[in-house]
C-alpha cells in the first residue's frame, strides 16, 4: 500500500501493521507531514507544524519497535494538538495574539499521556481565538476551512483538529469542549467527536479556560479510534481536582456488542425544536436505523431545558475573570468577536451567577432521573449543517441567529447543555445535506458510562450512510 | 428589557470594570441582552430547595419523592 493511502486508514486498522513492523512510523509521519504541507494552504488547519520534532519522535518510536518495544495502539500514530493545550518548548498561542510568543515550560497532562502512549505530534492546530466560539474563523491566524467545502466553517472551536482528521492529515486530534467545541467540528467535518464525562480526563495544561464545564476530548475517524484515544487519556490526576478517581474500564471491550435490549430516549422538547429539516431527517433516520438494530425508543421530556440559557450568566462571568489579566495588559490584541463577548461578563450580577449554579443543578438532576429510565439519549449534534465562513447570521424557520461574536450561541444549543450537566456525549456522522455537508447525531450517556456510548455509536457507525465516505480536498 | 448605557457606564465606573465607549457598548449589548433574557426566563422559577452545582460530589438523580 502506498504511504499516502495509509493516511486514509484508522488507528485501529494501522496499529497491528505498525506492531508487526509492516508500516514504518517514520514513513507514516513523512506521509502525514507531506499531506499537512499540501493541504495547509487550503485548510489552514495548523498554527504551528512540527516537522523536525515529529520526525525525530517517529525515528525514536521506530527504534523502539526494532528493539521489540511496542507501547500499544497509539505507537507511531501521527496526531494533532489544539493550540490551547500547553506543549513544553513549543509555542502555544490559544489562537490569540496575546499569547503569540507563549512557550510553556510543561506539557498538558493529555499531551504527556499521548506521547507516553507512543503518539507523534504533527503540530499545534488552529482554533477560534481563545477557543471562544464555534466557527474557527480566527482573526489572527486565519479561518480554518471545512474539507468538505472550503467555503464553509469546520465548526469550532477545535476546527483545525476536525479538518485535519477529516482530511486524513492526522489520525486523531485533541480538542477542547466548553460548549461543544469537539462535537461541533466532529459534526461539521464528518468525524467522531467525544466529550467524555466531566472529571474523566485531566484538564491540567488547558490554557485560558473557565474550568467549569471544559473538557479535553478526541476527534477521530472511527468510534473504535475514539475508544482507543480515551483509553490513553482517561484517569485520575491528583494535580487536577476536577478529575474523579473512578476506575478506567477497557473502552474497546464492548465494541461490536449487540444493541438489542437497550432503550434510547428521544427528547420531545428543545433538541428538535429549532432544527434544519435536512438535519432532522438524517437524525430521525439514524434513530430508525438503531431501532432496526434492536434498540427500543421512547420519548422523554426534559422540561428544565427551558431554563438552560441561564447558565450563560455563569459562563459570561467565568469568561471575564479568566481573561482579566490579559484584558488588563493586552486588550488591543484581541479580535472584536471575542473581546466584546467577554466584556459582557462584567455586567453579570452575583445573584444571577448563584441562580445559574442552581439551574445547572436542576438540569443535572433532571437528566440523571431521565437516564434512570433509558440507557442513552439521541439528539441532533447541531441544528444546522456548517454555515459559510463569511456568514455572520443564518436564517432558520423565519428567525435570524447570530453565528459568531456577541449574541451568538445558536450553533452550540444542542451540545452546550452537556457541558453544564457533565454527561458524556459523542457525535457520529449520520449523512449529508443536499449541499454535501456532513450531519452528526449525538448520543448522550450516564456519567462514566462511555463504554456504552462507544458500543451504541460503533453499532450505528456500521449502518450510517456516511460510512466510508471521505472528503476530496 | 436591557440595561441602559448610563447604567453600564456607572457599573464600569463604580465597580472598577473595563472601560467601554458608548460605541463599544453597542457591540457588547447583544450578549448582555441574551443574558438578561435568559435570567428573565428563570425569574419565577422556585430555586429555594435546589442545591447548587458548586456542591461537588453530591449524589444526583434521586427520585421525585426522595
Amino acid at each position: 500500500m502506498p504511504n499516502d493511502a495509509l493516511l486514509d486508514l484508522t488507528i485501529s486498522e494501522l496499529a497491528p501493521r505498525i506492531a508487526s513492523r509492516e508500516v514504518s512510523p517514520v514513513e507514516l509521519t513523512e506521509a502525514a507531514l507531506a499531506r499537512a504541507d499540501q493541504l495547509q494552504p487550503k485548510l489552514n488547519s495548523f498554527i504551528t507544524l512540527l516537522h523536525e520534532r515529529a520526525l525525530e519522535r517517529a525515528r525514536a518510536m521506530e527504534a523502539e519497535l526494532a528493539d521489540g518495544k511496542y507501547r500499544g495502539p497509539l505507537h507511531g500514530i501521527p496526531i494533532g494538538i489544539k493550540d490551547n493545550l500547553a506543549t513544553r518548548g513549543i509555542r502555544s498561542t490559544v489562537g490569540s495574539l496575546v499569547l503569540a510568543d507563549n512557550v510553556p515550560d510543561e506539557d498538558a497532562q493529555v499531551v504527556t499521556l499521548c506521547e507516553d502512549a507512543g503518539a507523534i505530534i504533527l503540530g499545534k492546530e488552529n482554533l477560534e481565538e481563545f477557543a471562544a466560539g464555534a466557527t474557527s474563523n480566527n482573526p489572527h491566524y486565519g479561518a480554518v476551512h471545512n474539507p468538505w467545502n472550503l467555503d464553509h466553517i469546520p465548526g469550532g472551536s477545535s476546527g483545525g483538529g476536525g479538518a485535519n482528521v477529516a482530511a486524513g492529515v492526522t489520525f486523531a486530534s485533541l480538542g477542547t469542549d466548553l460548549g461543544g467545541s469537539v462535537r461541533l467540528p466532529g459534526a461539521f467535518c464528518g468525524v467522531v467527536g467525544l466529550k467524555q464525562t466531566f472529571g474523566r480526563v485531566s484538564q491540567r495544561g488547558l490554557m485560558v479556560t473557565s474550568f467549569n464545564g471544559d473538557h479535553i476530548g478526541p476527534m477521530t475517524r472511527s468510534v473504535a479510534d475514539s475508544a482507543l484515544m480515551l483509553q490513553a487519556l482517561a484517569g485520575y490526576d491528583p494535580l487536577d481536582p476536577s478529575t474523579v478517581p473512578v476506575p478506567v474500564p477497557d473502552y474497546s471491550a464492548g465494541l461490536g456488542g449487540d444493541l438489542s435490549g437497550l432503550t434510547a430516549g428521544i427528547p420531545a422538547n428543545y433538541f428538535f425544536d429549532e432544527i434544519d429539516s435536512e438535519v432532522e431527517t438524517s437524525v430521525r433516520n439514524a434513530i430508525a436505523a438503531l431501532q432496526e438494530l434492536g434498540v427500543s425508543v421512547v420519548e422523554v421530556s426534559l422540561p428544565s431545558m427551558e431554563y438552560v440559557g441561564a447558565l450563560r450568566a455563569a459562563s459570561l462571568s467565568d469568561g471575564v475573570v479568566t481573561h482579566e489579566p490579559y484584558l488588563t495588559s493586552d486588550r488591543d490584541k484581541y479580535g472584536p468577536n471575542v473581546i466584546y463577548r467577554t466584556l459582557a461578563g462584567q455586567f453579570v450580577l452575583g445573584r444571577d451567577y448563584s441562580k445559574a449554579m442552581k439551574v445547572q443543578r436542576l438540569i443535572k438532576e433532571e437528566y440523571a432521573r431521565v437516564l434512570q429510565g433509558v440507557d442513552f439519549l439521541i439528539t441532533p449534534t447541531t441544528p444546522i449543517p456548517a454555515p459559510r465562513i463569511d456568514a455572520l447570521d443564518i436564517e432558520l424557520g423565519g428567525e435570524t441567529h447570530r453565528v459568531r461574536g456577541p449574541g451568538s450561541g445558536f450553533i452550540s444549543r444542542n451540545t452546550s447543555p452537556m457541558n453544564g450537566n457533565g454527561l458524556p456525549a459523542i457525535t457520529v456522522p449520520c449523512g449529508f445535506s443536499d449541499g454535501g455537508l456532513p450531519i452528526g447525531v449525538q448520543f448522550i450517556g450516564r456519567p462514566f458510562e462511555e463504554s456504552l456510548l462507544f458500543q451504541v455509536a460503533a453499532g450505528y457507525e456500521q449502518v450510517s450512510p456516511s460510512r466510508g465516505i471521505r472528503p476530496q480536498v | 428589557m436591557g440595561i441602559s448605557k448610563e447604567t453600564m457606564q456607572a457599573i464600569i465606573r463604580e465597580y472598577g470594570g473595563f472601560d467601554l465607549s458608548d460605541e463599544e457598548l453597542d457591540l457588547v449589548q447583544p450578549e448582555v441582552d441574551g443574558y438578561l433574557e435568559a435570567m428573565a426566563g428563570v425569574a419565577d422559577l422556585d430555586l429555594v430547595d435546589v442545591m447548587s452545582s458548586r456542591l461537588l460530589r453530591a449524589a444526583e438523580g434521586g427520585t421525585e419523592d426522595a
